[in-house]
């Protein structure tokens, strides 16, 4: 069922937007054009039939009487919410005056796009305004929210692969899960994981706190915030030392080995159970399981690259597979992003060739710094407009972004559902649709399917899909090249490189009819793409010395900086894996810790998606009050009580929640899970005002897993 | 959190839930089954396939069926070995004294 339909009840399919690992198959239950059902599609083989706590009541969400349905004009100070309902017209002309005199008076660099995942569609998603806004000059956005540490570490050592198929799970023998709560952020790969186990299979979590998952593994091994690539190390110290090595995969499929070899010696168990807290006869009895299970597969969450040595605890992680033969065989090897399985025609939708060679190039992390004069800008920011999201509550250096968004002389677009806690601080806010307004095209980056998201009903009020905001202010803006003219059909039709083999029979046709088909890959029980080798490597082999490494140094994969290779960061990478320490750890920073002795880290919440939801009272009524955990023995040093309100802060900023006293976390280490919005806060601020804003060591990666913290009763 | 089993469940038994759940925290009791309240991970597939329309999530629940919500709770406050997978704990053998409260014995 394609068109919405006004009368009768129809069922349409559609797709979960969120940048989540499992990209949902959702059937829509539409009865006389409002959508009275969401929920997951039985037949899909990998989410089959679920969705999870977020999108259970999508409709809640679409239906909200918070939504912003109109264009609106701020009438107060920045920051007050007051707001009156302007026309489109009105808005599109004051947004295309403003843009003009901008670029006219201090040049276009002055404007700069700041975006990400807040939809997750190819059409809607992470490329839709590079176009318009490579058009009009502005500054790069450079987007590392997400996997970018990790993406330039798969790149200089198993190249852009796609890992291991999630269904082939059942086939794995040793699941090592590393910083990655399944339970909560990848819930559609527990039943596999859970087959494996019924089969005989190992399953054990690496993580500083006993999370759900952690709870239902077979071992739980808590490690100290940011000192994962130490483990990783010397897990391959006792690999090669007892002769743990598939010898013929590594002499025929790797490059490097002699040198990793000498490498690997300074990084014993004993060295590293110092680091990591983990006793060193747990990490020798971890390699030996990891080694001698075969196939044996390590599933890795984001959380792994957010801190100061994120990308080469990446690369030692992806060094792994490879020295123990685990991609031989389905099941084997590493799984975090499916996603480069996809023939996705990235370039038709960021057009990069369109971007000025030279053109500046801002992260989005030091936002806060680029509006507050931090970074020297010249020109400086004079307008921003922000879309798929809300990095009040997602970017580092909170007090000071707040600070840059107050200033009466930036002219802030912001297009949106909700009246976020960015939102509050634009000029102009537009109305965005949900995706059950929208029509687009899904790929995964935890599964192998193509999801089709058919629009379901009528957009509500006068809200846009993204591109048609794009098109609408290409117009305003005199844009006249055909990529502005494209319609969403237009565009689904460029969305892949559908001659690539992996599309082979499937076409926009049968994806709009059948909803959702498995590329073609073979099936989980043959997949096994890297059994000789053959990865996207310049040598076609994995490369524990990296070659790129060598030649290009660190960089930022031009997929999130909008196509753009220019300003690369450039940095010198030794080739072979190695350790970094935190930058704030009471063991490498005593001096910080004797003020500030906690490590805090910040997973992501049950109930929100990053911060969407969040607003959402049957969601924010499921996550509970924002709180601390902290270990009893913390708490008892600080007279801290569960239920206490506390104060949690460093040099940077400070937050207010309530404490709750839990030995599922380290001594040392205060978890505190984000999402939650600034507004709904005590101390109006959230842990975002503590995070740094240094990077990571490769790709621009953010570290808000390498923070100090205190905390004291509020 | 967590969604919860009502006495529509009672003497019915079907079960289609445990096929269901993807963490295996559907336990049996006697007469009905309990969801683990602190295992449920809230995907709500096991209401959707409940032929009896017994399962509610906690936060929706009637508030006629609200105690049932506790019950659980306190079913595994009792039963501190039904946990970690209910498919190896094998049924309870008991329920929580509320069935009585509502059913009766069952025997009438």
């Amino acid at each position: 069922m394609s068109a919405t339909a006004a009368t009768g009840t129809v069922q349409v399919r559609g797709a979960c937007p969120h940048d989540c690992p499992d990209t949902c198959a959702m059937r829509i239950t539409v009865t006389d054009g409002k959508a009275v059902s969401v929920a997951g599609d039985r037949e899909h083989p990998y989410t089959s039939g679920g969705l999870c706590v977020k999108v259970d009541n999508y409709l809640d969400r679409v239906y909200s009487p918070d939504r912003v349905l109109y264009p609106m004009r701020r009438t107060g100070p920045k920051g007050s919410g007051r707001f009156e309902r302007i026309t489109w017209d009105q808005a599109l002309d004051e947004i295309a005056d403003r843009f003009r005199a901008i670029s006219a008076e201090f040049g276009p660099e002055a404007i700069m796009p700041c975006s990400y995942l807040g939809t997750q569609g190819i059409l809607n998603g992470l490329n839709v305004g590079d176009p318009f806004f490579a058009r009009l000059g502005a500054t790069v956005a450079e987007r590392t929210y997400c996997d970018s540490g990790a993406c330039t570490a798969y790149t200089m050592t198993i190249g852009d692969c796609a890992g291991v198929d999630p269904e082939s799970l059942v086939h794995s023998k040793f699941i090592l899960i590393w910083a990655c709560n399944v339970m909560s952020t990848n819930l559609h790969l527990w039943p596999f994981i859970a087959e494996a186990r019924k089969r005989g299979a190992t399953v054990v979590v690496v993580d500083p706190v006993k999370t759900r998952t952690a709870k239902a593994a077979d071992w739980h091994i808590p490690i100290r915030p940011g000192t994962d690539g130490a483990l990783a190390l010397a897990m391959m110290h006792v690999i090669i030392n007892e002769g743990l090595t598939d010898d013929d995969y590594v002499a025929r499929y790797t490059v490097g080995y002699e040198e990793l070899v000498d490498r690997v010696q300074r990084y014993t168990p004993e060295w590293a159970a110092e680091e990591t807290g983990v006793p060193a006869e747990d990490i020798r009895r971890l390699a030996r399981g990891y080694a001698s299970a075969q196939p044996s597969v390590i599933r890795i969450g984001v959380a792994v690259e957010r801190h100061a040595g994120g990308g080469q605890t990446v690369r030692a992680l992806a060094s792994l597979p490879a020295l123990v033969g685990a991609w031989r065989n389905p099941g084997g090897g590493i799984l975090q992003l499916p996603l480069w399985a996809f023939p996705v025609n990235w370039g038709a939708m960021m057009h990069p060739e369109m971007l000025q060679p030279g053109k500046r190039v801002v992260n989005q992390y030091l936002l806060g710094q680029a509006l507050t004069g931090g970074l020297g800008l010249d020109p400086p920011l004079k307008a921003l407009m922000v879309y798929n999201s809300n990095p009040v509550v997602v970017c580092p250096d909170q007090d000071k972004l707040i600070e840059g968004l107050k200033r009466e002389d930036l002219f802030t677009v912001v297009s949106e559902q909700f009246m976020t806690d960015t939102a509050q601080f634009a000029d102009i806010v537009l109305p965005a649709t949900t995706q059950l307004e929208q029509d687009d095209i899904m790929f995964s980056w935890g599964h192998l399917y193509v999801t089709y998201n058919h629009r379901s009903i009528a957009p509500l009020g006068e809200a846009v899909p993204n591109t048609e905001l794009f098109r609408r202010l290409a117009a305003r803006m005199g844009f006249t090249e055909a990529v502005f003219r494209r319609t969403d059909d237009e565009m689904i039709a460029e969305a892949f490189d559908w001659s690539a083999p992996a599309m082979q029979g499937i076409t926009v046709e049968s994806l709009k009819e059948k909803g959702w088909q498995r590329l073609t890959v073979p099936p989980a029980d043959q997949y096994a793409p890297y059994a000789e080798g053959d990865f996207p490597t310049p040598s076609g082999k994995v490369e524990f010395k990296s070659s790129i490494a060598e030649t290009v140094g660190n960089f930022v994969v031009p997929l999130f900086r909008q196509g753009s290779n220019d300003h690369q960061p450039g940095t010198p990478v030794d080739p072979l894996p190695h350790y970094i320490s935190p930058r704030e750890s009471t063991r490498t920073n005593p001096e910080l810790a004797a003020r500030h002795p906690l490590s805090l880290i910040t997973p992501k919440s049950h109930a929100y998606l990053n911060s969407s939801s969040a607003n959402l009272p049957l969601h924010r009524r499921v996550q509970g009050d924002p709180t601390v955990l902290i270990h009893p023995d913390d708490a008892a040093d600080r007279s801290i009580a569960t239920g206490d309100d506390v104060r949690v802060f460093n040099e940077r900023g400070s937050f207010v929640v309530k404490a709750k006293v839990d030995k599922s976390v380290l001594a040392g280490v205060a978890v505190s899970a984000y999402g939650g919005w600034r507004m709904h806060t005590t101390s109006l601020s959230t842990m975002a005002s503590l995070n740094p804003t240094v990077f990571a060591d490769l790709g621009n990666a953010p570290t808000f897993s390498d923070t100090l913290v205190q905390i004291e009763k509020a | 959190m967590a969604y919860v089993v009502t006495d529509a469940c009672v003497d019915i038994l079907d079960q289609s839930c445990v096929e269901e759940c993807p963490v295996d925290c559907i336990y049996q009791g006697d007469r009905m089954m309990y969801i683990h309240p602190d295992e449920c991970v809230d995907c709500g597939k096991c209401m959707t396939v409940c032929p009896s329309d017994a399962i509610h999530w906690e936060h929706k629940i009637p508030v006629e069926l609200a105690p049932f919500t506790t019950a659980a709770v306190e079913f595994f406050e009792e039963h501190e070995d039904a946990a970690g997978g209910a498919s190896s704990r094998g049924p309870v053998g008991v329920d929580h004294p509320l069935l009585r409260e509502r059913r009766g014995t069952g025997e009438d």
